[in-house]
């Protein structure tokens, strides 16, 4: 008899005839039965890995015994049990080497929020009216499965969709896998500030449509056209630390940085030089620094190869893009873009990379071949330094995009996991009418948002820290190692992890799944360490690699809104804290100081400091910003590092239905922009829209800044 | 040897991500106090990242600054504390007993960097999000004061560790959680009496400098200064 | 003894103990109603969190910390006054002094409220008392509150003993004059006084005595106010002008609530033949001095803050001078400067009015000083990062309601068991001192107060003139 019998053995004997007189003796019982690997007030450490953003960052949780107020068979109860205290980076993980972000170590608070799902519910008033009663476990599979099996006997399983993130590695496989077997078609994947312009990008230019991962650490000179590499793009924690050695600690001193944007931000702000520059006209920039290299030979043409093929006018020396006519498109001084251009050439290794607003234009695709063969020129592909790509496991299954959802045709039952479009989508998509004609939709987040308040059934999933988890980082690190890891505590509330519903669910229709897949999510990720469940292949690759696309030529920016009427461009970015908004309801996010303007808990609309002084705009006055699309209204942040011509939000407030940290705070940009696509691709060109500004009125006080002066030396002292 | 724990913050390594900010509210237990509190100035951040804009648009720049208690070794606010809640300890660091605080808030404007922050309310944590708190840390009831300890938690559980296995601290292996977090490892923290330490070599660099330095507080933090980027044959 | 020439005297004074009109009961309850709300405030305030009051980070100190210096500044109307006043011998102080000691009394007892209303936690203020305890910890004499917790309570200490002192024979009187329960309880508080020889002789030397002593207390006790701000090395705070600059303000203050105390009492207790307009003229001129001395500390401060060009101070400076703290400042420099000097070097409008119109503009200018003081410095600290604002809440204005309204509380309830003029020292100033037990006084001279006090027809048939 080992040590965890003993106790639970005496336990029981000891207290058990108490206990009786007060219900539910099973439940109570649990209190007595320690963790084995538990000391009261000891911490332990165990691995799990972030599930914020697709970067797959290593994280190690600090556990310690505490008393938890728990339910068991749908009945709450205190137990004494192990729960996570602190998400901390993990050393021994190539992409977080140890380091977290902000939002990474507020991940914890998903796992103790109060609003929180704890059990199944079910749809009692009118769709979105937030009514739901508590179900059983039972009677919310039964009620899934009914529907399936209802769409198998119709022989409709075409209608079923599924809605989730792109990229969550094995398990996006294993839900593929499940779809594919029931007879539904692919998966619909959603992510407001998705990266595909930039994968298809690099499929043409260099044949691999995936994340490019930077050397820095190596590189002496660094240009990012847009790209918020140490913000909330690609894999942050892994570029900030290659960041940070870039800087100092490095022998072969200080590489430089420069960053294009029309808007400084958070990585803008830690350039040595800031290139203010015309929105959308990143790509012209980036191929008058190729003219100059290649007039001046400073690097064979022939280095370009294929990059360069993927360009009109590459092979006569990029005559349309003189340093003269770049200056005119693009706002940038001539000589700088010579002189750019000859430091990008003397110090190599040299990189450059584009991510964010100049591919959310029109001309998004043109701008990240640019960029693309201006990397090649300098023959920084694969090289130290340079950029790289990271060999995949896999190929990455065959997704599709929303507007699956959004035509004629509709699904009949769809299945939505964690992704909330109905929020991060422009109004005029009408995501929300889409879904509402759907007859039945289940959610399995954790959380009632704008998305999930619109479902029928709600089967909440564990938090991350409770279930097994796994990723195959895309980028990041030179090697990217598909990582997994067990439960870091156990459940607090009557959840289940989504996957292991589905598993549940396949044997149980009238038809089980054949063949029969896993029966939980640990047992794919253990039997696929060694054997491979889904054979390679099973699922289709992304994309045809390899067929050459015509040469593009320039396109302007094409932007929503006519200059007369709507003067200003509309730059809505990803917020530091809350990200797309998927993370506004975390207290510790809101409350984070933005880096740039210090606001927390609230929206802002930034505008030039002179633009606004011209306006009569005072910081915290109350502006509207109207576009072709629709109109918000928040109080103005003045702000010295923006264009004249643009006004700036971030995106991640204005939730209407996404618990008490959230709702009603701010509002929402996405929802005024133009439901426009980037040309070549169908992703949103969500920088591409123009709006006017008005003046409504003074300080509603909703601008809340925790920081005072802008400025170091804001009154200026007297001369003698 | 007695230890006498200081910083070195990098501001060239410094990105402005905050990362260290969350951190120290997930190790400290510090309150968040919601939109309401924090629009009348009541929001605790125990370490800051200033941010100061030079210059306009488009020649503009913005530059970072993490603020925490510096430690001073001739602080300003334990001088003015009636009750002795702000004193130095053995290790040089400015001990905040919260159970000796009587709330006169003198020691917040002694302190010319305004990194204490003050409990206008007795802290709330809707259940389950008590759960997450460090039981290695004390909650702060309404009306103490309270600010940056270096984690002192942290450093009494690695000297009593020390200690138990006879042997000296190790120079790194001891981390605030801010340093911990920082991706860029802008953060630097050990024992300035160790002439050997990473700490101590950072606050002879050349690019060192205190903050508000004149004033005579005699701070424990070293900040390195932004280098200029020169082309490599400039030397 | 010459009892027909006092006896009117003591007439007038003692009345209001005697009789009661309505509008001491309406003025009682009106301002017991505002103190109770200021209780309740204090209440709330002490169930809810400190949180209640409107300050913030970085502006720890608000209006609780203004109304403390606000109040101790006006305490130093009294006891400075009525002691110097007293050394130098001025005759026409004599009805003044009482009025003026006990609004100093009165201003410091509130005054002294607010540094533990301000406590996070009120309930520990008594650490600060030092007392052997079972935390072995003494308070730390190293911080200026706790010199500010000795000084102020010296002060008062010794502004109670300076107030009461001279009543004594005037309890001794209205014993003389009552009945009932009155006759205990003055009986009481007359300490058995039988107007003896040595009696007097002792009262005048201890407040000889007193007079001393409490001058280097009050210029002390203001100074270490000042030093709770000099010390701390805030811009526009470290200043080695403080002390004096704290102290001139309060006298300045002090005199514009004594002119205002003396001028309601005056109406109110029909002391139109004791409070003359040459007490108003007197105490106007006082203020006009403070006035410009006043003017010249906040011109020194300023000039040499300019001069010196130090950024973070600068940055203070402009905050109040042209910046968001403008519009205070320059209704500071109208009230406290601009108005009473206006009306009080014409010694046309240096009438009751006019002296009571400036001491009006005084008292608001310099609770606006206070402010200036106390918040631009806190909001403008070093880091402009961490620059802030501050606005009052609800608690801390009912508060402040409440102590004004104490003040007038206590004043009316004062004045109706007090007589509010000390008597003897009236008796003492008259031109006749036939009374044996007032030959120490014989140095004094005849001033204008005693010929026009009683030329009315009923005092002149009293002495038997035509």
């Amino acid at each position: 008899m080992d040590r965890r019998h003993f106790i639970k053995l005496t336990a029981i004997t000891g207290t058990g005839a108490a206990l009786t007189a007060c219900g539910n003796p099973e439940h109570q019982l649990i209190r007595f039965i320690p963790e084995d690997d538990l000391v009261p007030g000891v911490a332990t450490w165990k691995p799990t890995i972030c599930p914020l953003c697709s970067a797959g960052c290593g994280v190690t949780a600090r556990v310690m015994e505490g008393q938890a107020e728990v339910f068991r068979n749908g009945q709450p109860g205190v137990i004494s049990m192990g729960l996570a205290k602190k998400l901390e980076g993990n050393p021994e993980d190539a992409i977080s080497q140890g380091k977290l972000c902000a939002r990474g170590q507020a991940a914890i608070q998903i796992t103790y929020h109060p609003d929180r799902l704890a059990n199944p519910r079910k749809r009692t008033g009118e769709r979105g009216s937030g009514q739901f009663v508590d179900i059983s476990w039972d009677e919310a599979i039964k009620e899934l499965v009914g529907h399936l099996d209802a769409l198998a006997a119709a022989n409709s399983q075409a209608s079923l969709a599924l809605l989730t993130k792109p990229r969550r590695g094995r398990r996006l496989d294993l839900l593929a896998e499940w779809l594919r077997r029931f007879g539904a078609p692919a998966p619909v994947t959603f992510e407001l500030f998705s990266d595909d312009v930039l994968r298809r990008a690099n499929e043409i230019s260099f044949g691999v449509a995936q994340l490019p991962t930077l050397d820095l650490e190596q590189a002496q000179y660094v240009v990012s056209f847009g790209a918020d590499f140490l913000g909330a793009w690609n894999s942050p924690v892994a570029q900030s630390a290659a960041y940070g050695r870039m800087r100092q600690s490095r022998p072969g001193g200080r590489a430089k940085l420069v960053h294009a944007d029309a808007r400084l931000s958070q990585t803008a702000a830690n350039a040595d030089e800031f290139v203010a520059i015309k929105p959308g006209t990143e790509g012209v920039l980036a191929l008058g620094l190729a003219h100059v290299i290649i007039a001046n030979n400073l690097r064979p043409a022939a280095a370009a190869g294929r990059a360069g093929a993927a360009i009109d006018g590459w092979a006569t020396g990029l005559t349309a893009f003189t340093p003269a006519a770049v200056e005119q498109r693009t706002g940038v001084a001539a000589a700088r873009v010579e002189r750019l251009a000859r430091e990008f050439a003397a110090h190599p290794p040299a990189v450059a990379l584009v991510a964010g607003p100049p591919l959310a234009q029109s001309n998004g695709l043109f701008t990240a071949l640019a960029v693309n063969a201006l990397n090649a020129l300098a023959g920084s592909l694969n090289t130290p330094g340079g950029v790289s790509f990271v060999p995949q496991p896999r190929p990455a299954v065959a997704t599709r995009d929303l507007s699956a959802l959004l035509q004629e045709a509709a699904p009949k039952v769809l299945l939505i996991d964690d992704v909330n479009p109905v929020f991060a989508s422009p109004a005029s998509r009408q995501v929300a009418g889409a879904l509402m004609r759907i007859p039945f939709i289940a959610s399995f987040g954790s959380f009632v948002d704008e998305t999930s308040a619109l479902a029928d059934l709600i089967l909440p999933d564990h938090s991350f820290l409770e279930s097994w988890v796994e990723a195959v980082p895309e980028s990041g690190a030179a090697k990217a190692v598909p990582i997994s890891a067990g439960p870091v505590m156990r459940p607090l509330y009557d959840t289940r992890p989504t996957i292991d519903v589905l598993l549940d669910v396949s044997r149980r229709l009238a038809t089980p799944l054949a063949p029969a897949l896993p029966n939980t999510f640990e047992e794919f990720l253990n039997r696929e360490e060694t054997a491979g469940v889904l054979r390679a292949g099973d699922s289709a690759p992304a994309g045809q690699a390899g067929a050459e696309a015509p040469a593009l030529q320039y396109i302007a920016p094409q932007f929503d809104g006519d200059p007369t009427q709507f003067p200003y461009h509309f730059l809505p970015y990803a917020s530091q804290a809350l990200f797309d908004g998927s993370l506004a309801h975390l207290p510790w996010l809101q409350e984070l100081p933005d880096p740039t303007t210090s606001a927390m808990w609230c929206s802002w609309i930034e505008i030039n400091e002179h633009r606004a002084e011209e306006l009569g705009i005072h910081q915290g006055d109350v502006i509207e910003v109207a576009s072709a699309h629709g109109t918000v209204r928040a109080a103005a942040f003045l702000n010295p590092g923006l264009a004249p011509d643009a006004v700036a939000m971030p995106v991640g407030q204005g939730h209407t239905n996404f618990t008490r940290y959230a709702t009603g705070i701010g509002v929402n940009p996405v929802a005024i922009l133009a439901a426009a696509e980037v040309s070549g691709t169908t992703a949103l060109a969500w920088s591409a829209t123009r709006v006017k500004i008005t003046r409504v009125g003074g300080p509603d006080d909703t601008l809340i800044l925790f920081g005072g002066a802008t400025r170091e030396r804001p009154e200026e002292t007297h001369g003698r | 040897m007695a230890y006498r724990w200081g910083m070195a913050v990098d501001i060239d390594k410094c990105t402005g991500c905050e990362a260290c900010v969350t951190a120290c509210h997930a190790e400290n237990n510090i309150p968040t106090v919601g939109a309401g509190q924090a629009s009348r100035g009541r929001a605790m951040h125990w370490i800051r990242v200033e941010r100061y804009y030079e210059g306009s648009f488009p020649d503009v720049r913005l530059k970072f600054r993490p603020v925490l208690c510096q430690q001073c070794d001739n602080a300003p606010c334990e001088a003015v504390c009636p009750t002795y809640a702000a004193h130095q300890n053995e290790d040089g660091l400015n001990a905040q007993v919260y159970n000796r605080c009587i709330g006169t808030r003198y020691c917040a404007n002694a302190c010319t960097y305004n990194v204490r922050f003050f409990n206008f309310f007795n802290p709330e944590w809707p259940k389950p999000l008590h759960l997450q708190l460090n039981p290695d840390v004390s909650i702060r009831e309404v009306g103490v004061m309270e600010k940056c300890t270096f984690c002192v938690q942290r450093i009494k559980a690695a000297k009593t560790e020390a200690t138990a296995a006879q042997r000296e601290l190790v120079d790194g292996a001891l981390q605030p959680a801010c340093a911990q977090a920082c991706p860029t490892t802008a953060i630097i923290f050990g024992d300035l009496n160790d002439p050997e330490s990473r700490v101590a070599r950072l606050a002879r660099s050349p690019r060192g400098t205190k903050l508000l330095e004149d004033l005579g507080a005699e701070p424990k933090i070293t900040y390195l200064q932004k280098q200029p980027w020169h082309e490599p044959d400039a030397y | 003894m010459n009892r027909t020439l006092t006896k009117p005297i003591a007439d007038d004074l003692v009345r209001p103990l005697f009789q009661t009109s309505v509008w001491f009961y309406a003025i009682v309850f009106a301002a017991a109603t505002v103190v109770a709300c200021g209780g309740a405030a204090w209440g709330y305030q002490v169930w809810n969190g400190i949180g209640s009051a409107g300050i913030r980070w970085p502006v720890f100190w608000g209006f609780y910390l203004v109304n403390f210096v606000f109040w101790i500044g006006i305490s130093h109307a009294g006891t400075l006054i009525s002691a110097i006043l007293r050394l130098v011998n001025a005759g026409w102080r004599r009805p003044v002094t009482r009025c003026a000691e006990a609004i100093t009394v009165f201003a410091l007892m509130i005054g002294a409220m607010f540094p533990i209303i301000h406590l996070g936690r009120p309930w520990l203020a008594f650490w600060l008392f030092p007392y052997p305890s079972a935390r072995e910890i003494w308070p730390n004499f190293r911080s200026p509150l706790a010199w500010d917790f000795f000084a102020i309570n010296t002060y008062l200490t010794g502004s109670v003993l300076f107030l009461f002192l001279p009543m004594i024979p005037d309890f001794a009187l209205v014993r003389d004059r009552s009945t009932g329960w009155r006759r205990t309880l003055y009986g009481l508080l007359a300490f058995g006084w039988r107007g003896t020889t040595r009696q007097w002789n002792r009262l005048e030397s201890a407040m000889q005595i007193m007079a001393v002593a409490i001058l280097p207390v009050a210029v002390s006790v203001h100074t270490i106010v000042s030093f709770d701000f000099s010390m701390a090395a805030v811009p526009m705070w470290h200043s080695t002008i403080f002390g004096p600059y704290f102290v001139a303000g309060a006298i300045f203050s002090g005199i514009a609530a004594l002119i205002i105390a003396m001028a309601v009492l005056r109406k109110t207790l029909g002391l139109e033949k004791y409070l003359l307009p040459l007490h108003f003229d007197n105490l106007g001129k006082l203020l006009l001095l403070m006035c410009i001395l006043w003017a010249y500390f906040v011109f020194a401060e300023r000039l040499t803050v300019w001069y010196g060009n130090e950024p973070s101070e600068m940055a203070v400076f402009w905050a109040s001078q042209r910046g968001r703290f403008a519009p205070f400042y320059w209704t500071m420099v109208i009230c406290n400067f601009v108005i009473p000097f206006v009306i009080l070097t014409n010694y046309k409008t240096r009438t009751i009015l006019g002296c009571v119109i400036a001491s009006f503009g005084v008292l608001i200018g310099m609770w606006l000083e206070r402010f200036l003081i106390i918040v631009p410095s806190l909001a403008t600290k070093q880091l402009p990062y961490s620059w802030g604002s501050y606005a009052p809440q609800p608690v801390e204005l009912t508060i402040m309601a409440a102590t004004f309204a104490g003040m007038i509380l206590l004043y009316a309830l004062f004045s109706k068991f007090v007589p509010i003029i000390a008597i003897w020292e009236l008796k003492a100033g008259l031109p006749s001192r036939l009374d044996p037990a007032l030959q120490v006084e014989t140095s004094l001279l005849s001033t204008r107060l005693d010929t026009e006090a009683f030329s009315s027809e009923a005092e002149r048939a009293d002495r038997g003139q035509p």
